[in-house]
Parts: C-alpha cells; structure tokens; sequence
C-alpha cells in the first residue's frame, strides 16, 4: 500500500473518530476527572473519597448485588427464549415472515416506554393483570406487584424478559439460517433423532452466536435504565434499585456529582471486563 | 442560453445566501426569552401561564418569550444539564426543595443588583419574610417568591356525611376513627372499593404530604438546627407507627399505597375511592378537573392537618412555595429581570389566584384581594401559613435524606423491615449523609 492511499484511509475514517472522541471519549474522560472532585463541581481538588465511601455503602452494595441478578436472570431468559423462538422461526411454516415481524415487535418499544405500559398493567387498583386474575378466580384480592419487594424485582426482570429478547433471536436465527442443511440431511440418514441433531449440530454451530449474543446481551444489561425508573423506581425499598438508576439519582437528584462519576466509572469497568472475551473473538475472527 | 442560465443560479444562490442576513439584522433588535416551568404542561395552569407571557409581550414591544414546558419529574435533570452546559432557559421556576443546591453549584443568578435597583428592602417588604428564606443564602437573593401555600386535609365532605360523619378529624384518633367509618364496599357483597384515605408514598410529592403526619404528631425529620436527624424521637415514633398501622393493620389505605404518587391521590380522591387527602389549594383545581361529576368546588372541604391532644408544637404543616429564578448564562439579564418582575408582581398574583386558586407570597395580595379574602379555601390555608407551617429543611443534603427515609418507610410498609428496623435504619442513614 502507498503512503498516499495508507493516508487516505485514515482521511475516511477520521469523521467517525472525530464522532466517537466527542459523543464516547469526551463524556468518558469528564466522568472519570468528575469521579475525582476535578471538573464539573464547586470546588475542585483531586480527592478519591468518592471511591473510599464506594467501599463502604450499603446501597451501592446492594444495587451491585441486584445488577448481577438482574442481568442473570434476563440474558439467561433471552437465551432460552430466544433460542426457543428462533428455531420456531427457522422452520418452514407458512406466512413465517409474518410471525417473525410479531416476535421482534416488543424490542420496538424504548424501555421507559415499555416499563410504563407493564407499570399500568401491574397496578393494583385499575392493573389488567390484576383484573384477570380476580377474574378467573385465581386470586381474592388484588396483589400489589410493584409494592411489594419480593415482586416488584421479579415483575420488572419480567418486563424486560418481553422486551429484550428478540435481541438474541434476531442474533440467533442469523446463525441458525447458515447452518447448512446438508449436516441435518446427513445426520437423518445417519438415524440421529432431532434431540440429537439439537445437540451434536444446531449447538456447536451456534457456539459462537451464542457467546456473541450473550456478552452484548449482558452489557445491554448492565447499563439499562429506562425500564427500571419508570416501573418501580428502584423500589419498594432498594429491592430493584440497579447500578445505573443508583448513578441518576446521586447525579441528578441529590446532586452529589463525584460520587455519581465514581460509580459510573466502577459499572464501566465491569463492562470493559465482560467484553474483553468479545473484543478477544472478533479480533481473532478477523486475522 | 446556457451562459444566461448559469448566470441567473448564480443570482439566486447569492439572494439565498445574502437574504438571511438582512432578516437576522431586524431579529437582532428583538431580544427572545425562554421560559420555562413545569405548569406550562398542565391544562389549566398552561394557558394562565401563557396568557400572561402574551401580556408580557404586549407590554414590551421588543420582548418575546419563548415558553418551554418541563416535566415536574425531568425538571432539575434538564435545568442543570443544560445550566451546566452554559445554556439554559432565560428564566424558570422552582419548588423550594432544590433551591439550595442551585445556589451551591452556581446554577441561579444573584438578583441582588437588581433588586437594589428596584429599591432594596423596601421592594421586598410586601413578600412575606418566611418566603425570603428558600431564596437568600448569604445575603444574596437568588430568586424571586411568587405563590406559597401550606398542605391541609383535603375531604369529600359528601362521603363524610353519608358515613354520619359531620365533621372532620382534629386528632390522629379521630383520623383513624373516620378512616375506618369510610372503608367500605360501596356495592352490598362487593370488595371494598371505598377508604378512608391515602397518603402518597412514592417519590414524586411524598416530602409535603408525607411531612404533615410527621409535624401533626409533634416530630419532625430533622432537628430545628437542620444538623441531626430527629426520627429517634417518641413523636416520630408514633407517626411512623401509625402510618404502618393505618396500611397494614387497619387496612384504611387502598392496595397498592406504596405506589401512590400526587397524581395517583388525586385520582382516588376523585374518583371517590377515598374520602380524605393530604393537598392544598390547587387539590381543588386539579381533583374538579378529573371528576365533572364529583362538583369538586362544592364537595371538597379543608381542614387543619390533625395533631395528636396533647401537641405541643405550633409547627402541624408544611409550606410550598414556587419562585421564579434567572439562568447565570442569560445573554439578557435586563430583560430576564423584567419578565421575573412581572411574574411576580400584584397583578399577576391576583390573576394566579382566580385561574388557579392559588396564593401569593405578597402580603398585600393576600390580605387585601377580594375573591381571595371570600375564599373558604383561603381562610384555611393562609391561617396555616401565618401559624402553623414551616419549609422543610433548607440544606443541599436534603434530597438524600428524603430518599432514605422513603425508601424504609416503604421497607416497613412492604414487611421486609419491622417500623422500628426501618426508622432505625433512616435515622442512622441520615446521620450519616449529615455527617459528611
């Protein structure tokens, strides 16, 4: 490659980096020199007590504790899901493409649109859940879903179960559409069942889209925000308070800036640490 | 041809280019405001907020004011991300609660030039003193005081009477007596569909609503210096217990409390599912306005916050105010300062208690307005003001130690901490956050 054309690469590429320094690197470096009392506050001084109360609070503590659950168990749900509706999908079944569209329709809806409309239909008083239930007869009284802390976590990771898996299965059915057919057709002459097939063919070629799917997953997760503030609000209690909505509410609610950047600065590196094993697969895709 | 063509595309670029010029040379010598507040979304408070700019504008030719609406909820998000980016609207409006933390950051101007300006202290005589309070910090005043009301019972004095109820509560004992008469089915062998009454227990409103049970039972959150958390009292013992007790044991709450908000109250109360809330004057505009059929104005009582028989403090209920504050980033500051005037001037104040029903923080407005002094809401309110109400606490920590204290009496009332737990645990929480 000349130096010209070595050059010119780079000149098309330099409004996407220009992009990135300003929307990703620019927010980040103010967040970490915030975390340190250094910018953005009324007296800036190089100070780490923002990282030393880290250690010792309870609420952090427990926002980490509910972020691990919360992730857990909604990438371990969209896995399932995902997978289950992706290979649904992937047969031949008449007006598919139909359904396919159906499936993807939660993930149209932005989360703090989607936590409102499972907070109206949780509610306890006028809540559609709650008035078919009576219905039925399967309850006698209304539950209170959202007001009581050992439902309200499960309610909310529910919501983002609907919302969020079509994410995988998009992912997913891209990778079991390239499996090709042939290894089936072999494998059915060969007497294997379709439980077999599952296993020792749809899995091991999926291996990869699975782990790809499953790091973007988790880091979609850890910093999810909307469904959460607009369902409970990270109560009752702290019993769904998550990382990310702790950050809003100590930057924009109590407006303890440095502590706020501390805590962002903490759930980035958690995110940079998933995704190295990504960074790890594509790179190596690449060579 | 194609030589005359090109010349006139020529032509027509340059108009394009050099036109706008001319435009933007008049729109120089015309100064646009914004203005933004959270009434400015709400139906009936919009449009009083709205014909008022139209007045404004009338009243200074030169003048224009751009309107933004902001939700109650996103306000301090959008104000002091936009502040801190140096933009901002022009002037905006404010609750007392964040006010200290604006002051703090930098992220209101000092309007003590101009108010000098204007005469000093003698200008400032007519605002009642206690108004002055949220908005001067070290002898610089930061904003200007426009409406001030105290928080009150708010009843349906129609579901009163019909449970034999001819008055309303004055104690907490009555309080829960009358709860308990009006939890009820209202259809015979139905569930219960009608309580007593709801509080608000979550975020958005819960400080003014919740704080009034607090000071009705003589406690209060903090300690009158404001530096030590006063839930380790017997008094504020007693009021959490008796808010737990009213939800859990009595059941004179509707399910659900704990996600109750402002609005949330409202709607129960119009819609008759509760028969007492904790409000103040604009509960009888905005509840009027959910329920035609409920003849909001006629039915709709007030009374004093109760307090226990043996009370020994005056202090039952707790102020809000609303003020109007200029952007330290305006490009007009003589212009900004215009429009806070106007909003905060007599005439505006009378037009913001016949629209709204709302009252003023200027004495003479208050006291010598008609339809204000023929107000029986009025008569209410503004003996709470003048007697028996205080701000809560004035302190930049203060939305921390609100939210701890919430986020347990929540934890009390879902069952996952017992009362005492929970108001333990908000007491040393506080002392901790005060303690930084």
């Amino acid at each position: 490659m000349s130096i010209k054309e070595h050059t010119q690469g780079y000149l098309f590429i330099l409004p996407a980096l220009l992009f990135l320094v300003v929307i990703l690197g620019f927010p980040a470096v103010a967040a970490v020199l915030q975390s340190f009392n250094l910018m953005w506050v009324p007296d800036p001084s190089f100070s780490t007590k923002s990282y030393v109360r880290l250690l010792g609070d309870v609420e952090f503590r427990t926002s980490v504790l509910n972020t691990v659950i919360f992730v857990t168990s909604t990438v371990g749900m969209h896995l399932l899901i995902g997978l289950g509706v992706a290979l649904l999908l992937n047969m031949e079944i008449k007006n598919k493409h139909f359904f396919r569209v159906v499936a993807i329709l939660p993930w149209t809806v932005p989360d703090v649109i989607g936590g409102l409309i499972w907070r109206f239909m949780f509610d306890t008083l006028p809540g559609i859940v709650n008035a078919v239930l009576l219905k039925v007869g399967l309850v006698a009284d209304p539950i209170d879903w959202l007001g009581n802390p050992a439902l309200a976590f499960p309610c909310v990771i529910f919501a983002e179960v609907w919302r969020g898996y079509p994410y995988v299965m998009l992912i997913l059915l891209a990778g079991l559409q390239a499996i090709p057919k042939e290894l089936y057709e072999a494998a059915e002459i060969d007497g294997s069942s379709k439980f077999t097939s599952f296993f020792f063919i749809t899995l091991p070629n999926l291996k990869f889209m699975i782990i790809i799917a499953t790091i973007l997953d988790i880091i979609w997760e850890c910093r999810l925000f909307g469904m959460v503030y607009s369902m409970t609000g990270g109560g009752p209690g702290y019993s769904s308070q998550v990382l990310s909505l702790l950050t809003y509410k100590h930057y924009f609610i109590f407006f303890n800036s440095p502590y706020a950047g501390a805590i962002a600065v903490v759930l980035a590196l958690i995110m940079l640490f998933i995704s190295i094993p990504y960074l790890r697969m594509t790179m190596r895709q690449e060579l | 041809m194609k030589g005359k063509y090109h010349k006139l595309v020529m032509i027509i670029i340059t108009l394009a280019f050099v036109t706008p010029l001319f435009g933007f040379s008049n729109a120089v010598a015309e100064i646009t405001l914004t203005y933004s507040d959270w009434q400015l979304g709400q139906d009936i408070w919009g449009r009083s907020l709205r014909e008022a700019m139209a007045e404004f504008e009338r009243l200074n030719p030169g003048i224009k004011v751009k309107t933004e609406p902001v939700a109650l909820g996103q306000r301090d998000v959008k104000f002091t991300t936009a502040i801190r980016g140096g933009k901002g609207p022009d002037v905006f409006a404010l609750d007392a609660n964040p006010v200290k933390q604006y002051i703090k950051n930098k992220w209101v101007k000092d309007l003590t030039p101009f108010i000098e300006k204007e005469g000093g202290k003698d200008w400032l005589s007519d605002f009642y003193p206690v108004t002055l309070m949220p908005v001067t910090e070290k002898d610089g005043i930061y904003g200007i005081p426009k409406n001030v009301v105290a928080m009150v019972l708010v009843y349906n004095s129609d579901l009163l009477n019909k449970s034999g109820i001819s008055s309303p509560p004055k104690t907490w004992d009555d309080f829960r007596a009358v709860s308990k008469k009006l939890t009820m089915a209202t259809k015979s062998g139905g569930p219960i569909d009608q309580w007593g009454a709801t509080l608000v227990l979550a975020k958005a409103c819960f400080d003014l609503r919740f704080s009034v049970v607090l000071r009705g039972f003589g406690g209060d959150f903090l300690t009158p210096d404001w530096k030590h958390s006063a839930l380790n009292t017997p008094e504020a013992k007693q009021a959490f217990n008796f808010v737990v007790d009213s939800i859990l044991k009595d059941k004179t709450m509707p399910p659900g409390v704990a996600q109750v908000d402002c609005n949330g109250a409202r709607r129960l109360l119009a819609h008759k599912k509760v028969g007492m809330i904790f409000g103040t004057m604009w509960t009888i505009t905005e509840v009027s306005g959910m329920n035609k059929d409920l003849h909001g104005w006629k039915v709709l009582e007030m009374a004093p916050v109760p307090q226990t028989s043996d009370a020994k403090s005056k202090i039952r209920s707790t102020l809000f105010q609303k003020s109007i504050f200029m952007n330290p980033n305006t490009k007009n500051p003589d212009a900004a300062w215009k429009l806070v005037k106007f909003l905060t001037e007599k005439k505006q104040m009378q037009k913001w208690f016949v629209d709204n029903n709302m009252l003023s923080c200027r004495q003479s407005v208050n006291e010598g307005f008609g339809p204000i002094l023929q107000s029986k809401y009025a008569a209410v309110v503004t003996n709470e003001i003048a007697n028996h109400a205080a701000f809560l606490p004035l302190i930049p920590q203060w939305p921390e130690c609100l939210e701890a204290f919430r986020q347990n009496l929540q934890a009390a009332v879902a069952g996952s901490k017992t009362p005492e737990q929970a108001l333990m645990d908000a007491h040393n929480q506080i002392e901790s956050i005060l303690s930084r």
